[in-house]
């Protein structure tokens, strides 16, 4: 069965501890993604990693800072390293300038495809260039960024063709107009299903969609059912 | 790399002089476009061009025919985007776009996607949806502009299958067929409404450059039997072939469709043909590209055409250049020839 979760920033921004506790004990929830979006929260996560409940959850990742704002980039990557071996570090390429401090990552550095507003790793031909650069890297598919490029979804679909043997993990919630995530509505909803059938059923899936507590059922029903129903041939 | 084009000028021992200078035009004004607009980049918009250079052959005598493309939230300040891309783009290009609004103006995603044939669609849409995918450069943020042929496709090829898998295109084949003969009858009516004005220049585009245009719509209506790799028609999946099919498709909107004809014209390996074909394309670039001759042909009286020599001169190029394409199409190209006659006509 695949894994599934959701990131504790799309759950608590901001708030770790909340964010995991808000999954622990939920059915059907064994994966999650500890958010590090903003750099100054990584220190703080670093220091609750041995006291969090984890133990629920049979997939754990960790998203490394979209942007660098109070630390550097060396920093970041000395830190992201000393979380534990068995956790991938999804990374937007952006945020990757330093080749050396990443490719010590190998394999953990999960790097995800990009939302409009990037200038990198937005495209196939775009993510090729950074995979050529970071061999080892794997491969974390982001189907609202990918659809917000493709609302046809051929490109994710050439992606997982392309990338399928790197890939890691996928990320999924629906995706505004400025990049903001929300929660799945029903065009996304009709989108994601065509690709669903292609994606590793052993392949973690982590929700980003920015909801309440009171909708961590609703929405993860969503996404099931998405994941598990086949597509309808065409809207009608 | 070396293009299609490239080929069969070696192939020939020959060079396309004025097929060689418009490419470079294009490309030394769609710079100097990129440059000047640069700073308007928007998430949601890309100012597009079409025309001589979306296709790559721009000359001195070419106009710039562009619009604000928006696939995003409506927002007050697109008119003043647009006032202000206007005045840029007349700084480079000194020649205003035409008088139709066509051009020089938003357009939004929404019609082009949505209102394809049925009563909602209009000529003024048809054109730009097929303009789009025929000749259209993006000057900013080409991914806005990707994104919106992706979901016209989808319209074309994902959302209009037939029972039964085939790897021609039907519908964009027939909007392409219908935005032919709308070009051809709009000539008419222009003849009529503007009393044979500029009637020449516009005789001659639709013998070479919007012929073109229709060419490279067939080309792409039958890309996945020309330009189809073994892994698309090995997809088992119905949904997944529609989609890399129209996937196929979008490639091809990124290729002039002179280049497009040069392709497939390669791979018809007829001498004569590529002759007649470019050869006589260059001579009609060649006179575009001469403001003298350029601006003789637009002084042209209907009445007086057959004794005009620039006029007759490119009536004969123009007929070389159509019995190339014909002999292409019906003769000599080893898919072509079956795909016309299968689905070209009825």
């Amino acid at each position: 069965m695949r894994p599934i979760g959701f990131s504790t920033g799309a759950l608590a921004r901001g708030d770790l501890q909340r964010g995991v506790m808000l999954q622990r004990g939920v059915a059907k929830i064994d994966a999650i993604e500890l958010s590090a979006l903003r750099d100054h929260e990584l220190p703080p996560l670093l220091d609750a990693i041995g006291a969090l409940d984890l133990s629920t959850f049979s997939y754990v990742s960790v998203h490394a800072p979209s942007q660098i704002q109070t630390l550097d980039e060396a920093t970041i990557g000395e830190l992201l390293l000393r979380t534990p071996a068995t956790w991938p570090v999804i990374a937007h390429p952006e945020l990757l300038r330093t080749e050396s401090l990443w490719r010590r990552l190998g394999p953990r550095l999960c790097i995800e495809n990009m939302d409009n507003r990037k200038t990198v790793g937005r495209t196939l031909d775009e993510l090729q260039l950074v995979f050529d650069i970071y061999p080892e890297a794997t491969f974390c598919l982001d189907l609202g960024h990918a659809r917000q490029i493709d609302p046809t979804l051929s490109m994710a679909l050439t992606m997982i063709r392309t990338f399928g043997g790197r890939l890691r993990q996928v990320h999924i919630s629906d995706v505004g107009p400025s990049g903001e995530h929300r929660p799945i509505g029903a065009t996304a909803r009709s989108s994601f299903s065509h690709v669903a059938r292609h994606l590793p059923i052993d392949c973690p899936v982590i929700i980003e969609s920015m909801i309440d507590p009171e909708s961590i059922e609703r929405e993860l029903g969503v996404v099931i059912a998405m994941l598990t129903t086949p597509p309808r041939v065409a809207i009608a | 790399m070396t293009s299609a084009i490239d080929a069969l000028e070696t192939g020939l021992g020959t060079r396309w002089s004025a097929i060689r200078a418009a490419q470079q035009k294009t490309r030394d004004v769609l710079g100097a476009l990129s440059s000047a607009l640069a700073d308007l980049h928007d998430p949601d918009c890309s100012i597009v061009v079409t025309g001589s250079l979306g296709r790559g052959e721009a000359t001195e005598g070419s106009d710039a025919d562009w619009v604000l493309l928006i696939d995003g939230p409506s927002d007050p300040d697109h008119a003043l985007l647009v006032r202000e891309i206007g005045t840029r783009i007349l700084d480079i290009v000194p020649k205003s776009v035409g008088p139709t609004r066509t051009f020089g103006d938003i357009v939004a995603s929404h019609e082009l996607v949505h209102y394809i044939a049925g009563t909602r669609d209009s000529n003024e849409n048809l054109t730009r949806r097929i303009l789009l995918l025929s000749e259209s450069r993006a000057l900013t943020n080409p991914l806005v502009r990707e994104r919106v042929i992706r979901n016209v496709l989808a319209r074309y090829v994902i959302h209009d299958r037939p029972v039964r898998r085939t790897a021609v295109a039907h519908f964009l084949l027939n909007d392409v067929v219908r935005y032919w003969r709308t070009v051809t009858s709009d000539y008419a009516s222009k003849m009529w409404e503007r009393q044979r004005s500029g009637w020449a220049i516009r005789n001659v585009k639709l013998r070479f450059s919007r012929r073109v245009l229709f060419i490279w719509g067939l080309l792409a209506s039958f890309a996945a039997d020309l330009f189809g790799a073994a892994e698309l028609h090995a997809i088992e999946n119905d949904d997944q072939y529609y989609r890399m099919l129209a996937e196929l498709i979008r490639t091809q909107t990124d290729v002039a469709p002179l280049e497009l004809l040069a392709r497939v014209v390669l791979d018809a390996g007829d001498h004569d043909v590529a002759h007649a074909i470019f050869s006589s394309y260059d001579r009609f670039l060649a006179v575009l590209a001469d403001p003298d001759a350029r601006s003789n042909l637009e002084t042209v009286r209907f009445d007086d055409a057959l004794d005009h020599p620039a006029y007759a001169d490119l009536r004969d190029a123009s007929q070389t250049f159509r019995r190339g394409i014909t002999k292409l199409f019906f003769e000599v190209h080893p898919k072509l020839p079956a795909l016309i006659r299968d689905f070209g006509v009825f």
